[in-house]
Parts: structure tokens; sequence; C-alpha cells
């Protein structure tokens, strides 16, 4: 028989194996982010202006028919006395808010005076292939001549200087946004300014009674992070945006800025009246995701009703206390200032955020005022049922970290973009159910269609859920099976991660649509 | 006799249930979808075990006189009921390590229930 160990030695090693694991676990509690966040914050190098101090801006309106864009350099003042040099869609970041009508069709043409090529994408919009902005399909500056224009395609259709793009926009009453899409360039290019709202409308959302003209406000969050000479940072590995794409090896999961943005002033305030508002909220930051939430000086929470998702309006408005947004997801909501005392300030705080970034906007409750809207109980009754039976084919996609070239990059399915790989191929009219992994943070967008989320983690959909999706957020470990048609057009599409940095280094994958 | 017996069973049944749940995890980080169901079927498997293990090593304890089964045990199903929880929440930070640790734990319980013999400890002695 074995010699028994003695009362001792168990308790020693048990001892040693217990501070161990304590030592491991609180390690693990000490040095990880929680909640998770990906990506890495770059720090401003000027001194940030106080919270709830500048007016929000709200962007100038263009409609009709035909619309005409200049992309340029201009210089802004976003943070009170400090130039800074962007890049915007007609002189303003954001740029000018579209505003549009189902089913008639909206011409845009796209002057690119900027020193790089550009090319513009309708997110969310039910857009032909070749208005679509496929990476490749560059407008190329005037003088651009024999530079090159990233990878090899020969599908791409580039131009010089001018483009038109064409949207039907036969599609459900939303709010869109469009932005630049240039291949392996988009990440810094957004950052730099080019991006701004499209709406659309339609008679029936029209005659809801939802507030509307002053107290409808389209509400573009970034975050962006200030430079020594008041330029935006942004950390490229070349910064002149013409040769090299990527940014430094330290923000490869994603960068976050330490000032937050709405409508392109930081921490902004509004004055409204003690009235129904109706806030359009669109995340056009790169990485950041948010976790908003309405409170009140005193602490109290005001309820966020959400009406409408990505793609329109819900079946019935859905109540939250909290509302996540990851990069390029919209949601409408409701804010009710009626319900607060005159006087009273609610601040929209970021619930994952921290110091300066849990601050995103505050509005003033100034005037008292009659209020006529209303929330209907039954919003739409148009949204598609698409049901699992329906489903021809089922994909499953993994979105996960790897190896690039020579370096590392973000990975579908195993492989990085190439725009000469079809990845996906389907008939147009088909239903298909598409199974997400993620092994981070990955906002994942279809271009073309919009989805409905069928479960989350194995599990019911979350409340945010609802409605009809562009872009679903997958969280770390995370899954979720979407479903959706894909109509409307045949031709080359896209889905991809919508953290940009992500998108810019390899998360891109080619959808055909035969 | 008996119930040292049935301790090793559930034991080395738990070790290979444990095994399976990397694996799983694994086969999930892979972008296979299934790979979810899998290792959240695991979780209940292992979890179960977890808890048979404990009543098994509560009759060692009673019948050969041997307690410290029941209290390993006992850590390990504490573990893994905080395991299950992390894992469906998504608290990753705390679900890989701990994950490890469990298994670790296991293993550690596999080796000392097969070395020692299954005898009854005479009274006064323990």
């Amino acid at each position: 028989m074995r010699e028994r160990m003695s009362r001792r030695q168990v308790l020693g090693i048990g001892g040693a194996l217990g501070v161990v694991a304590l030592g491991g676990l609180s390690s693990a509690a000490a040095l990880s982010r929680r909640p998770a966040s990906t990506g890495a914050v770059l720090r401003s190098a000027v001194p940030l202006p106080p919270a709830f101090a500048v007016p929000l801006p709200i962007p100038s309106v263009l409609s009709g028919a035909e619309i005409e864009i200049v992309q340029r350099e201009v210089t802004a003042e976003i943070l009170p006395g400090v130039p800074t040099r962007l890049w915007t869609y007609g002189g303003t970041f954001p740029g000018p808010t579209i505003e549009s009508h189902r089913g008639r069709a909206v011409t845009v043409a796209h002057r690119n005076e900027l020193p790089v090529p550009t090319v513009v994408h309708l997110h969310g919009g039910r857009t032909p292939a070749e208005s679509d902005g496929y990476p490749t399909d560059l407008v190329l500056p005037a003088g651009w001549g024999h530079m090159g224009h990233g990878m090899h395609d020969p599908r791409a259709v580039t131009s010089e200087v001018t483009r038109s793009y064409t949207f039907p926009l036969d599609q459900r009453a939303t709010m869109l946004w469009y932005h630049d899409h240039r291949m392996d360039f988009t990440a810094p290019a957004i950052w730099r300014g080019l991006a701004g709202m499209h709406i659309v409308r339609d008679s029936a959302e029209e005659s809801l009674g939802l507030p509307s003209g002053v107290r409808e406000l389209p509400l573009m969050i970034a975050d962006r992070a200030f430079a020594a000479d008041g330029s935006l940072a942004y950390p490229s590995i070349d910064p002149t945006l013409q040769m090299q794409h990527g940014v430094q090896e330290p923000y490869i999961a994603g960068v976050l800025g330490d000032v937050i943005l709405v409508n392109g002033a930081p921490w902004p305030v509004h004055e409204v009246d003690a009235a129904r508002y109706r806030l359009r909220i669109l995340n056009a930051s790169n990485a950041r995701h948010y976790d908003l939430e309405a409170v009140l000086d005193d602490g109290r929470r005001l309820d966020l009703v959400q009406i409408g998702a990505d793609q329109g309006l819900l079946r019935a408005p859905v109540i939250h206390r909290n509302l996540p947004i990851a990069p390029a997801e919209r949601y409408d909501v409701i804010l009710d200032f009626g319900q607060v005392p005159l006087g009273s300030r609610v601040r929209i705080v970021n619930r994952l955020g921290s110091g300066r970034t849990r601050d995103v906007m505050a509005f003033s409750v100034v005037r008292k005022a009659a209020d006529s809207s209303r929330i209907p109980e039954v919003l739409s009754d148009d949204l598609p049922e698409w049901q699992r039976s329906e489903a021809v084919r089922v994909r499953d996609f993994s979105f996960r970290a790897g190896q690039m070239g020579d370096g590392h990059g973000w990975l579908i399915g195993g492989q990085a973009f190439a725009p000469d790989r079809t990845d996906v191929t389907t008939r147009l009219g088909d239903v298909e159910i598409w199974r997400l992994v993620a092994d981070v943070h990955h906002p994942v967008h279809l271009h073309l269609v919009g989805f409905r989320v069928l479960s989350r983690g194995g599990r019911a959909p979350l409340p945010h859920d609802a409605g009809l999706k562009d872009t679903v957020s997958l969280r770390p470990g995370e899954s979720a099976e979407i479903i959706t048609r894909f109509d409307g057009y045949r031709g080359r599409y896209l889905f991809h991660c919508h953290n940009a940095e992500h998108e810019d280094m390899g998360m891109m994958a080619n959808l055909e649509i035969t | 006799m008996v119930s040292g017996w049935v301790l090793r069973g559930v034991v080395s049944a738990h070790l290979v249930a444990v095994f399976g749940q990397p694996v799983f995890a694994g086969v999930y980080l892979s972008g296979d979808f299934d790979g979810l169901r899998m290792h959240a079927v695991g979780a209940d498997i292992v979890t179960s075990l977890g808890y048979l293990q404990v009543i098994a090593a509560v009759v060692v304890w009673v019948r050969l006189r041997q307690v410290w089964p029941f209290v390993a045990s006992l850590g390990v199903v504490v573990a893994e009921t905080v395991q299950y929880f992390a894992g469906q929440d998504g608290v990753l930070w705390l679900h890989l390590p701990l994950g490890v640790m469990t298994v670790a734990a296991v293993v550690v319980l596999f080796i000392a229930v097969w070395r020692q013999p299954v005898v009854r400890r005479e009274v006064g002695h323990a």
C-alpha cells in the first residue's frame, strides 16, 4: 500500500492551489475590461471643453430628385477655439441630411475634390449594385493619374472626379446614412468626416402623429480624438491615406476616441420643450459601442420608447431603460420631456463609457408647450414575416481575428476580403438563415437587405433586436441567427463587420445575387 | 466499499464530460453554430454529474469515514455553478480562467480517488 500524505502536506498543497486559483481569478478580474470592449482609446492632446456647453448643431437638409454634393476639405471649429481640418460632404460634418420619400428615386452627384479616391455607400439603402458604392468603384480625384487604387478587381468601375449614384428608395421609411466605403481606407475616411444622414419618409408614417418638425432630431453620435495641432488624431500607418492601409498595431481591434461628438459637436446640449421628441439615433463611430440611457440630475431615468430599428418602424413600441447601440446601428426613439419638471436637465449617458466618455449629450427642458403628438400602439403592419421553414439555405460564418498576409487581420469564415472572390452566391428571392459567431465585438452588416434576428446566443433575441435590421451587434463569444430574403436587385454586394477598422483589415465578404 | 467504487465511476464520467467543454467551445468559436448547443448541453451534463458526485461523496463520508472527497467535490460543484451562469451571461473574463481551473480540479480529484484505496478508515484514526 502507498504511503498516505500527511495532513500537513494536504493542507500545504491544497492551500497553494487555492492561492494560485484565487490569484488567477482576481488578476482576470483586475486586468480584463469589464464591461468588455473592443478597441484601444486614442487620447486627445488638446484641452477638452466642458460637457453640455456647446449647442447641438442640426445638419442642413437637402431634398429633391437631383442632389449635388462636393466632397472637399475644410477647416472647421469642432472644439471651441480649435481649428480642425476635415474631409466633408458639402463642407460640413456631418454632411447635409438628405430628405427623401419612399419610392421616389434620388440621384446624388458626388464631386471628389479630396486628395484621395472616394466611393459613397448609402448604408441600409435598397440600391442597385452599380450605385451601392462597392469599395473598388472609386471616384479618382483630378490628377490621381497612374497612382494605384487598392486591390486588383477586374469588375471595378472607376470614374474621374464625379459620379452619380441613383437610389430608387423602394423601401420602408427609415433613417439611413451615407459614408465613404473606399477599399482599405473606410475607417480613416469616416473618421475625417465623410458621413451624413439620409431620411426616407412615407405617408403611412406621416399619418401616425409622431413628434415631428423641430421635435424630430437626427443625432449622429461619433467619437474622435484631437492631436496637439487641432487636427483629428488617427493612428494610420500612412497618414496621407494614399498607399499603405491599416492602423498601428495597438489599434487593430478598433480606434476609440476620447471626445464624444453628436452631430459634430462635443457633448452638446439642446434646449427642448416639455414635450415628446423623436430622436433618430445613429452610431457613426468606427468602433465604439454605447449603452444609452436618459438620466435626470436627480438620478431618475426616463424611458426610451423605441419605435423603430435600422430598417424602419417596429410593429409596436418597445420600452427600454437603456439601449445598446453598436457602430452603424440606428434606433428611432421617443423621449417624453413632458414628464419632467421645467428647468430639468436630461443627460444622455453611455453606460459602457468611463470618465468623460460616459457623457454623450444633454437636453435642457426650458419651455412649457402643447403636445399633440402620440405614440400609437400599432406602428406598422408591413414587417416581413419570414419563417424558418421558408429558408432554402442555412449558412454559418465565423467573425474572428486571424493572420492576413504578414500581419494581423480580421477574417470571415477564415478568409480575408478579396474583391475578386465570390464568397456567397444566392438567387434573387431566396430566403436564407445566416448563423453568425463572433470572437470579440463584431457589428455585422449586410448590404441591400434588412433581416430579422431569430436568436441570440442560442436563446430568444433581446428586446432591442426587435424589428427589421441591417446591422446586428455580436458581443464577445456571442452568436446570432438572422433570416432574410435576398430580393431587390441582382449583382455584387457585400457583407462585413462595421467596426470600420476590422472592415479595412479584411473583415468583408462578397455576396453575389444572381 | 461499493460507495467508493461508485464515487470513482462518477468522478471518471465527470472527467470525460468536463474535457468535452473546451472542445465544444473551440468548435463554436471556429464558427460552427452547433458548437454552442453542444457546449450548453455539455454544461448541463457536467453540472449534473457534479451534483451526483457530491451525493456519492456524502455516502463515502458516511460509509467510509472519508470527508475529503466531499469537501473537494463541493468546491468543484460551486465552481461549476458559477461557471454555468458566467457562461450564460457572457462574462468571459471569469468563464475562461474558471473553466481551466475547474478542469484542473476535476483531474486532481480523479487522480486522488483512484490513488486512494477504497477502504473504511478505522474510527478514531481520521
